[in-house]
């Protein structure tokens, strides 16, 4: 019931996005919500560090950038810094929904060669907020 | 005791020649060393010598510019008069000498050390008024900068190197003059430039006396400094045309969208088919998707083209003016890049701070203000992190 409510709130939200508009557990109950199944922290960890063929050769993994571990900044192929992805220590990480998604979409489109299914975002979400 | 030193002192002044007064031969080894140092900056060291390589030319000009009023303005052997070869004697001088060895001694130039001064201080200043026009058409720095166009970079540091490469092997003929010589006469002519003098032996080609005017020879070299200073500070002065859009006038969009994967690419680095080549293409940019909704990319195309590098005067911008706008490459990819780095150590860009050799702004401090100036270059430490 709460799902339900907030996923069209969300989407409403997205076009004029502003910089804070959400949070890390808005975003997993909204792409969970979407999906219709709760996350699961460790599918998102495996797709997170796994290595992948159907993208693009030069990004394996999400890891390529983003490093095996989260906490620590990591490295565009161009030898700018990324910031960390786990909340934990970089509070900025998923509290903008045009971003999130313009990533996740740039991103599983590079490493995956497809988009990211709303099970996976709340999947990937879920484990880098566990951490 | 002083008796003998009275009478003694007129023979020994009478044995030698003061031949090189003590300007000509501070002049001398001053210019050597800056020539020394301009050569070694130029050719051995990397474009972070800039400074250095400048002032080392800076001054060898002034010092030749000080020459030449000496030349007129100073003793019997400094003056061109006395020693610049009419072709007849040049002729008469190199027979001689190839026949055997010439009867008489010339105290001052003989002819052929004679035309090596003028070749060399031509030489200095063929190569001050290249490297100006260097540093004005490539650099837009100094007072050539608004008169002559980047896109003859290539022609005057080309002409400056070639005149570097020219007098580097006149110096090695100037050695070996002066040593063949020292050899011939048995006498040392490098020490003679330390000590102005020279022995006396009978059947020397001594020059006639001319008064030096040292203070007419000084208020000329002031005056030439201080016009050729103002109109130099003068001209430099001169805003210039055509220069790149400034990163701090960058819209908001462009910083947003164009460099969270990298670096802000300056809009002057490309021509306006190759942007919008490029940005036709965001989903498959360089092995990477970064697509962008349509009005958005259109928003940054629209930008791009407006100041891209057909809009700009300045190196960067007439290097890669012409590059073919498909298939789209990474400048690292042409041949003007690989060119301008190929002294670079390619284990620099290995380094993690640099990590590829696209990410100019880990090296070139302005990279983003598009000018990518010798002056601004920093390769970063191997951090340890
Ligand atoms: C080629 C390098 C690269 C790869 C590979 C990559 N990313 Fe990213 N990612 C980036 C960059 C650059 C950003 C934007 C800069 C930033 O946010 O620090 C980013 C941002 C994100 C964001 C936005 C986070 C936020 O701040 O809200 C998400 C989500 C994301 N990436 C997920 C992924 C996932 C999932 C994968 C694997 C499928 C992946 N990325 C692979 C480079 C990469
Ligand atoms: C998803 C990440 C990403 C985004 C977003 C992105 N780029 Fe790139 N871009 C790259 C990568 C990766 C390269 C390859 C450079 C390298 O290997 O370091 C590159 C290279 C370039 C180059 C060539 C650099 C060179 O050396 O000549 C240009 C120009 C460029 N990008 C322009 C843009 C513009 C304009 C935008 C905004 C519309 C943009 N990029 C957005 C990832 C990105
Ligand atoms: C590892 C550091 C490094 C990176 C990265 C790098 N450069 Fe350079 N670049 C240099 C050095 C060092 C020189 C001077 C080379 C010399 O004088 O032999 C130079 C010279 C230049 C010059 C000539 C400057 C002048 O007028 O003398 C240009 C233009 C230039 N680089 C452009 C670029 C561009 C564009 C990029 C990115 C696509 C780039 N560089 C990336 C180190 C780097």
């Amino acid at each position: 019931m709460k799902k339900a409510l907030i996923l069209p709130v969300l989407l409403a939200m997205a076009p004029p996005a502003l910089a804070g508009d959400t949070s890390p557990g808005a975003l997993i109950e909204a792409y969970s919500a979407q999906s219709g199944s709760a996350p699961v922290p460790e599918n998102g960890k495996a797709l997170f560090l796994g290595k992948h063929v159907g993208g693009k050769p030069d990004t394996p993994s999400c890891a390529t950038c983003h490093t095996n571990d989260p906490r620590k900044g990591g490295q565009a192929r161009t030898g700018k810094p990324i910031d960390p992805m786990a909340p934990s220590v970089n509070p900025k990480r998923f509290t903008d929904t045009r971003f999130v998604e313009k990533w996740f979409r740039r991103n599983c489109n590079s490493v995956l060669g497809r988009e990211c299914s709303a099970q996976e975002k709340a999947d990937i979400i879920a484990w880098l907020s566990s951490l | 005791m002083m008796n003998q030193s009275q009478i003694l002192a007129p023979d020994a002044r009478a044995a030698r020649h003061q031949v090189w007064d003590v300007f000509l031969r501070l002049f001398h080894w001053s210019l050597a060393a800056s020539v020394t140092v301009a050569l070694v900056t130029g050719f051995l060291l990397d474009a972070s010598w800039v400074r250095l390589h400048l002032g080392a030319g800076i001054l060898a000009v002034i010092l030749v510019m000080a020459r030449i009023v000496w030349g007129f303005a100073g003793p019997a052997y400094a003056r061109f008069e006395q020693f610049l070869p009419r072709p007849g004697a040049l002729r008469a001088y190199l027979r001689e000498h190839l026949a055997g060895a010439p009867r008489r001694r010339h105290v001052g130039h003989n002819p052929l050390g004679a035309l090596m001064v003028v070749a060399l201080l031509l030489a200095v200043l063929g190569l001050g008024a290249t490297g100006l026009a260097y540093l004005g058409g490539g650099l837009k720095t100094g007072p050539l900068a608004t008169i002559l166009p980047a896109t003859q970079t290539g022609f005057w540091s080309e002409t400056h190197e070639a005149l570097a490469a020219i007098i580097l092997g006149l110096i090695v003929l100037h050695l070996g003059g002066v040593i063949h010589e020292s050899r011939r006469c048995g006498e040392n002519l490098a020490r003679a430039m330390v000590t102005g003098c020279k022995e006396a032996r009978s059947g020397d080609l001594v020059a006639p006396h001319r008064p030096a005017r040292p203070i007419l020879a000084a208020a000329v070299v002031l005056a030439l400094l201080a016009s050729g200073g103002a109109a130099v500070v003068a001209l430099s002065g001169r805003p210039l045309q055509d220069p790149p859009v400034a990163a701090a006038e960058f819209p908001a969009v462009y910083a947003d969208e164009c460099a969270a994967c990298h670096m802000a690419y300056h809009p002057a680095l490309r021509s306006a088919s190759s942007w919008q080549a490029l940005m036709a293409r965001l989903d498959d940019h360089f092995g990477e998707d970064a697509s962008l909704p349509d009005e958005t990319g259109a928003e940054i195309t629209a930008w791009l083209t407006a100041n891209s590098a057909e809009t700009v005067d300045n190196r960067p911008a007439s290097l890669w003016r012409d590059l073919s706008p498909l298939p789209v490459v990474a400048l690292p990819d042409t041949p003007q890049w690989q060119e301008l780095h190929e002294n670079v150590d390619p284990a620099l860009f290995k380094r993690r701070a640099v990590y590829s050799r696209s990410n100019c702004a880990a090296c070139h401090r302005d990279a983003e203000s598009g000018w990518f100036s010798p002056f601004a270059i920093s390769i970063p430490k191997e951090n340890t992190q």
